[in-house]
């Protein structure tokens, strides 16, 4: 069996035994939320830390709650099929209730939590691979080398942010919460990312991501997502498209965002996607020809690399269909946009 | 560490680093969970954690401490003990559907099966299907898995089994020939 | 009775009680349970775990290895490299190419180079980073027409041909004449790519080895026998102090068929170590251990009348190898052999040539050697019919080879009920009224095949029986069946339980089965080439047809009446009226059981026990048992390699399928599989559509998600279960198994084989479809989106640049 390396096991029972312990053992430390991604990468002897810190056992991390001023307030440790089937996820967020859906397969989606969702690793053909045939390829820019294998003479990373909630969650302009030894910081989740495949988060050493507030939405919000994958259970997304529609009186758009992931480190928006969507009126000619449009945006804006396993060009090529497709399933109310 | 399994309370002596799956098989002899893929993309080591099928291979051992593990070697003992007859119905279907072709994804997919009948007594296809997409069967083509648990479903609807592909055709025997 | 008899296809007992229901697996609630034992779940004291040194690069000279900082960590007990394994073994005696830890060279990234035996696996795997290993790094052929076109350096050294795995060239009649006259001939290429077994089972082993100097080796081996011989050769054991058990099996489809470096590695190191030994390969070292389906580059030159009548078939074929020959020299015969039915055709070519590779070897994966040239022809057939404007069900109509015929190869033919085949799947997909007229998007497809239920010919040369058993009639009234076969999940162990139950007239549980351990069973071949059913259960009949007459003697001189009024039915010996009664009236309920109060049918009549009769026979004739054999007749067409492809029987498929396309993302679904096969008669009809739609699953993933192979740099692609991507529940069509049953004059009851078949008409059935749907024709696998999507376009600049064809296909 592959083995996962030698660690110490912390099981804190409190959050603030949590930050303290992450404190005293630094950078040697590393948290684990539900396992799913850390585990399978420590097999990989990808991180092969002293102490892994547990946060199963903190019971400040858990549940979904609504604050008086209606943003939902999702624990970091709220189970991502717990996401999937909350009816006030589902109501206040269809985008993220979609996308927590279609993560991974149904028994990682019971272990597998939003926070660990959200600060999964980067991946990359190249890197998600066991120490032997890393070293066989003479490892990676990401881990272990020099060199990158996607982009030829590359000097920055390129794997892929390749978690599904993420770009749903900054359509909805979620706010992290985050906790660390100096104590509590808020990060709008457009601010979080860096363009770095290597890290591709603002998260400090011994930094716990706590919950994730997701501010009210309008009531004739909408929003879905749209996956590309081989399979239609367990794949990570080849593509992911995560959208906004808020629509006012007479099917008008007032709000509209576009998000695509699994193309580069860090989700990537469309940044015309709410001048061009706002004003146009759901099931119009202007609406097709705003979404036809974005379609064609995103295809310029956004590359595919090989750093997801795969025909790229194809990939590329599904940019504008699933731009498209996501939105009109926005625009119905429904979602997800997915292959079966 | 003390683990519940299958209703008992083992004291067990495991490195950090051993999965809940390392545990069940070489500590305590539990080998039915089986490993297929080393990190969770197949499926064979699912248990039941707290009644829901979870992923062996990807829990550490001392995280399912304090949880209620269900094995595939508990089921029978369990129905047995809840006054039922026989293996447990999701076993027995699963004998007498076929589904069980090397057998050694389905301790993994029985207990994928049986979690969902005990929270959905009634699923659709469709969410049969679903509950069942995190197991890999490399033998049976999946149609005999699910037509055996379609065959539980329908017989607590009260209903008839839809007839099997196989039984319903028999249309390439000659007449008489038996 | 000998091993060539004739069995026969009717009921023992005037009517079938167990042959032909959907009964039960012998082993299926220990499966259902967890009970059942598999390799990995033997745990013996003391045990050693080992593990596998792999190699780097795909084509390296060994100059040194040191493990002394191996040998000094703590919990190492031995690391063993090529030097202490130098034996070279094979599959086949003729190509015996491959060592179980390299030797002098490597040859693929992921070749064992070195093996060490620790305390546990974490101890052993911390060892292997203190080995080192110094390579010369040599060119990679990672290309098949590259190692075809140069060969230096060679990657076996001392071969007269270079990188040449094999070559074989057969023409039967003039096919050149037969094409230059032929009304039409479509000319093609086609490219199958590599897949592999992904059984959810991983490879494992382990090694004993006793002070009395016996070996015993557990293995998850579908070829318990070869494993055993090998064994012999490599450690230089004698074979008679080796024993060689497969346990449960989590399933093999051909992956499990070579014997593989940790059976010795394991052996290796228990008679070093004095330790038993596993080793559990990991599921990334599965995939470099590989054995899956070749590459093929196949040319096809397919000539037809106006009519649509075969008259000559040409194809030129190119397979890529792997590093080593594994089954190869039969998979470059299997290629161009098992092509010749269902259709007959007057003249037929083939050449083919298999090329080593610095990759992982390819080997036998269900429907070996002969799915990828199925493919190439069917689309050809397909495109035949299109051209010819004759319906795709009518042209193989117009063809069919027949039944108790010879090929243009000169293979016999017996039963054949392809044409039934075609009639079901016609009729079943309401092909007459949705073929041809489904939306743009949706279409149907149709293929055909055949395959060999059993090989006629032993992997090494001899002259003993193929299949063996042996019975062991207890007092108790159980029967013990003894039989080498390697049950990997298929039902072998069930279908013995089955067979000596009908044979005998015994309950089913008053038979139990004891397989694949070399100290208890006669020598079987092992599961290979769908001959376990066909030959095991001839041999079965055997065995229980001699021991039969002893205990109905025995009972009918107790009773004083004529042998003939001595019925068993369910474990239930019966005097029959006189005149006895007609078989139907025999029927009893089946519940009846020794000890039982009497059945029904016994009513009135003299009666006893299976347990009493078997106490008559032993105290009149001593110890009850027999055993069993099987041998297939003389086979095989008059040539060199005649005998490859020669089978006792053959099974024949078609499979209707049903696509959408989803014409902006290209991205095909198959929405259901209509499968008929011909197993001549179903044991077990929920076995065989077990089988049926096993195989068709796997066809399917094979034609729309699955490729197994290297990236630029010589490595797997994406060596586990994620990357390699196997259907879910999900992505797996309706399957619906029809089965045909033509009953075979030498199968056991009629019985052909069911596992290999059904699968591959799958792949074309699936390209004909999407032709059907839009027009386009898939000649390269997998059938991907984007290939899809070009294809697409191409089609669309065609129409717009030229007029459009004039025959059907853009017709829609």
């Amino acid at each position: 069996m592959l083995r996962l390396p030698r660690f110490e096991l912390r099981q804190p029972t409190s959050l603030g035994e949590a930050v303290t312990l992450l404190r005293e053992e630094g950078a040697g430390a590393m948290v684990m939320a539900g396992g799913t991604d850390l585990l399978p990468n420590m097999k990989h002897e990808l991180f092969t830390p002293r102490v892994v810190v547990s946060l199963g056992r903190v019971p400040e991390l858990r549940g979904i709650t609504r604050d008086p001023d209606g943003t939902l307030v999702v624990g970091a440790m709220a189970r991502i099929a717990e996401i999937a089937s909350s009816e006030s996820v589902r109501k206040q967020a269809p985008a993220l209730a979609q996308a927590a859906g279609l993560v991974a397969g149904p028994q990682l989606r019971r272990a597998g939590t939003i926070g660990g969702n959200v600060l999964l690793d980067t991946r990359c053909q190249y890197y998600n691979q066991s120490y032997f045939w890393r070293s066989a390829l003479g490892f990676c820019l990401k881990k272990d080398g020099v060199v990158c294998h996607v982009v030829a003479g590359g000097s920055r990373c390129v794997a892929a942010a390749s978690a599904d909630c993420a770009p749903a969650l900054m359509t909805l302009g979620a706010v992290l919460e985050i906790v660390g030894a100096n104590g509590h910081r808020t990060v709008a989740i457009d601010e979080f990312w860096l363009g770095d495949g290597i890290v591709n988060r603002r998260l400090a050493v011994g930094e716990i991501l706590v919950a994730i507030r997701i501010p009210p939405t309008p009531p004739g919000h909408r929003g879905a997502y749209g996956k590309l994958r081989e399979r239609g259970s367990i794949d990570f997304p080849l593509l992911g498209v995560a959208c906004r529609l808020d629509v006012g009186d007479g099917d008008r758009v007032e709000h509209g965002d576009l998000v695509l992931t699994a193309l580069a480190a860090r989700p990537k928006r469309i940044p015309q996607a709410a001048s061009r969507l706002v004003s146009t009126r759901l099931g119009t000619e202007e609406f097709r020809a705003a979404i036809d449009e974005l379609g064609a945006l995103a295809h310029r804006q956004c590359h595919t690399l090989a750093n997801v396993p795969g025909d790229q060009e194809w990939r590329r090529e599904m940019i504008p269909v699933y731009v498209r497709r996501t939105l009109q399933a926005a625009a119905a109310g429904n979602g997800p946009v997915h292959h079966v | 560490m003390h683990l519940k399994v299958n209703g008992d309370v083992h004291d067990v002596d495991a490195p950090d680093h051993w999965t809940l799956l390392e545990v069940l098989r070489y500590r305590l002899g539990l080998t039915g969970s089986k490993q297929g893929c080393d990190k969770g993309d197949c499926g064979a080591c699912t248990v039941l954690v707290d009644g829901e099928p979870m992923i062996s291979c990807l829990i550490l051992a001392r995280e399912a401490e304090g949880r209620e593990i269900v094995t595939i070697e508990g089921l029978w003992p369990l129905h047995l003990a809840r006054g039922g007859e026989g293996p447990d119905p999701v076993q027995d279907a699963f004998d007498r559907y076929g589904a069980l072709q090397c057998g050694f994804c389905q301790s993994g997919m029985i207990l994928s099966a049986r979690a969902l009948l005990d929270r959905t007594p009634s699923p659709t296809d469709e969410e049969i299907a679903r509950a069942l997409s995190g197991n890999l069967c490399r033998c049976t083509g999946y149609t005999q898995i699910l037509q055996a648990v379609q065959s539980i479903v329908a017989r607590a609807r009260g209903v008839e089994p839809p007839r099997r592909s196989w039984e319903a055709a028999n249309v390439g025997r000659q007449a008489g020939e038996r | 009775m000998a091993s060539r008899d004739i069995h026969g296809i009717d009921a023992p007992w005037g009517a079938f009680r167990h042959v032909g229901r959907d009964l039960r697996k012998v082993d299926g609630l220990a499966k259902a349970t967890g009970a059942a034992m598999y390799t990995d779940d033997i745990a013996l004291p003391g045990m050693l775990h080992a593990k596998t040194l792999r190699s780097p690069h795909a084509h390296a000279r060994i100059r040194s290895i040191d493990a002394a900082d191996a040998l000094r960590l703590a919990g190492v007990h031995a690391v063993i490299t090529g030097e202490h394994l130098p034996v070279t073994y094979g599959i086949l005696p003729w190509t015996q190419d491959e060592t179980a830890l390299a030797v002098g060279k490597v040859r693929f990234v992921g070749e064992p180079v070195a093996a060490v035996a620790a305390v546990d696996e974490d101890a052993a795997n911390a060892a292997l980073k203190l080995i080192r290993v110094e390579y010369e790094p040599l060119h990679a052929y990672l290309d098949p027409f590259e190692s075809l076109a140069r060969h230096d350096p060679p990657i076996h050294e001392g071969r007269k041909d270079g990188n040449v795995s094999k070559h074989v060239h057969l023409a039967f009649g003039d096919v050149d004449a037969a094409l230059a006259e032929a009304d039409v001939v479509i000319e093609d290429d086609y490219v199958f790519h590599g897949t592999t077994h992904a059984a959810i089972e991983p490879h494992c082993a382990v090694g004993h080895y006793g002070a009395d100097g016996v070996l015993t080796v557990w293995s998850s081996t579908q070829i318990t026998h070869y494993v055993h011989r090998a064994l012999a050769r490599v450690l230089d054991v004698p074979a008679h102090r080796i024993r060689v058990i497969q346990p449960c099996l989590g399933g093999a489809f051909g992956g499990k068929s070579d014997p593989f470096s940790l059976e010795f590695v394991v052996a290796k190191l228990a008679m070093t170590t004095g330790r038993p030994v596993k080793m559990l390969y990991t599921r990334e070292e599965v995939f470099y251990t590989h054995r899956g389906r070749h590459p093929m580059h196949m040319r096809y030159r397919t000539g037809a009348t106006r009519e649509g009548r075969l008259v000559g078939v040409d194809a030129t074929i190119v397979i890529d190898g792997g590093a080593y020959s594994s089954y190869g020299l039969v998979t470059t015969y299997y290629a161009g052999q098992l092509l010749t039915g269902p259709y007959a055709f007057a003249t037929y070519r083939f050449d083919s040539t298999r090329a080593f590779t610095n990759k992982p070897p390819c080997g036998p994966k269900r429907g070996h050697g002969s799915v990828q040239p199925r493919f190439a022809f069917e689309v050809q057939l397909d495109e035949l019919a299109s051209t010819l404007e004759i319906d795709p069900i009518e042209i193989r109509r117009r063809n069919l080879l027949g039944e108790h015929t010879t090929t243009v190869n000169g293979q016999r033919i017996t039963s054949n009920g392809f044409a039934r085949c075609l009639d079901v799947v016609e009729h079943a997909s309401n092909w007459k009224t949705r073929h041809g007229q489904l939306p743009f998007g949706r279409g149907m497809g149709v293929a055909g095949s055949m395959y060999i239920s059993g090989t006629n010919y032993p992997i090494y040369p001899n002259p003993m029986p193929q299949a063996a058993v042996q019975l062991k009639i207890d007092r108790s009234g159980l029967v013990t069946v003894f039989t080498g076969a390697n049950d990997i999940g298929q039902g072998s162990n069930s279908i013995a339980q089955y067979l000596v139950a009908e044979e005998l007239g015994l309950a089913l549980d008053q038979v139990r089965v004891v397989s694949a351990d070399t100290d208890l069973c006669p020598v079987d071949l092992g599961a290979y080439s769908s001959r376990e059913t066909f030959m095991v259960g001839n041999a079965l009949i055997d065995a229980c047809r001699k021991v039969r007459p002893l205990v109905v003697r025995a009972v009918a001189d107790h009773w004083q009446v004529d042998p003939s009024r001595v019925r068993f039915v369910d474990g239930v010996v019966v005097e029959l009226d006189d005149p006895p009664l007609q078989p139907a009236g025999v029927a009893v309920g089946g519940e009846a059981r020794p000890g039982a109060s009497p059945p029904d049918a016994a009513a009135g009549r003299r009666w006893m026990t299976a347990a009493e009769a078997f106490q008559l026979a032993e105290a009149r004739f001593d110890t009850l048992g027999a055993t069993g054999a099987y041998n297939t007749p003389t086979l095989g067409g008059d040539y060199r390699g005649g005998t490859i492809g020669a089978a006792p029987a053959y099974s024949f498929t078609a499979h209707v399928v049903e696509v959408s396309v989803d014409v902006e993302t290209g991205r095909i679904t198959c929405e259901k599989v209509w499968i008929a096969h011909d197993c001549g008669r179903a044991l077990n009809p929920m076995l065989v559509a077990g089988q049926m739609e096993g195989s068709a699953y796997m066809g399917v993933a094979e034609a729309l998600m699955e490729a197994h192979g290297v990236n630029r740099f010589g490595l797997h692609a994406g060596p586990s279960l994620l990357d390699y991507r196997i259907p879910t529940t999900v992505d797996t069509p309706e399957l619906a198994a029809l089965i045909v049953e033509s009953l075979d004059p030498e199968g056991p009851y009629g019985a052909k084989e069911a596992g290999e078949g059904p699968l591959h008409p799958a792949i074309p059935a699936i390209s004909n479809a999407v032709f059907d749907a839009v027009g386009i024709r898939l000649k390269h696998l997998p059938f991907t989106p984007g290939k899809v999507l070009a294809a697409l376009r191409a089609r669309k600049d065609a129409a717009a640049g030229t007029p459009a064809p004039a025959l059907a296909g853009g017709a829609r």
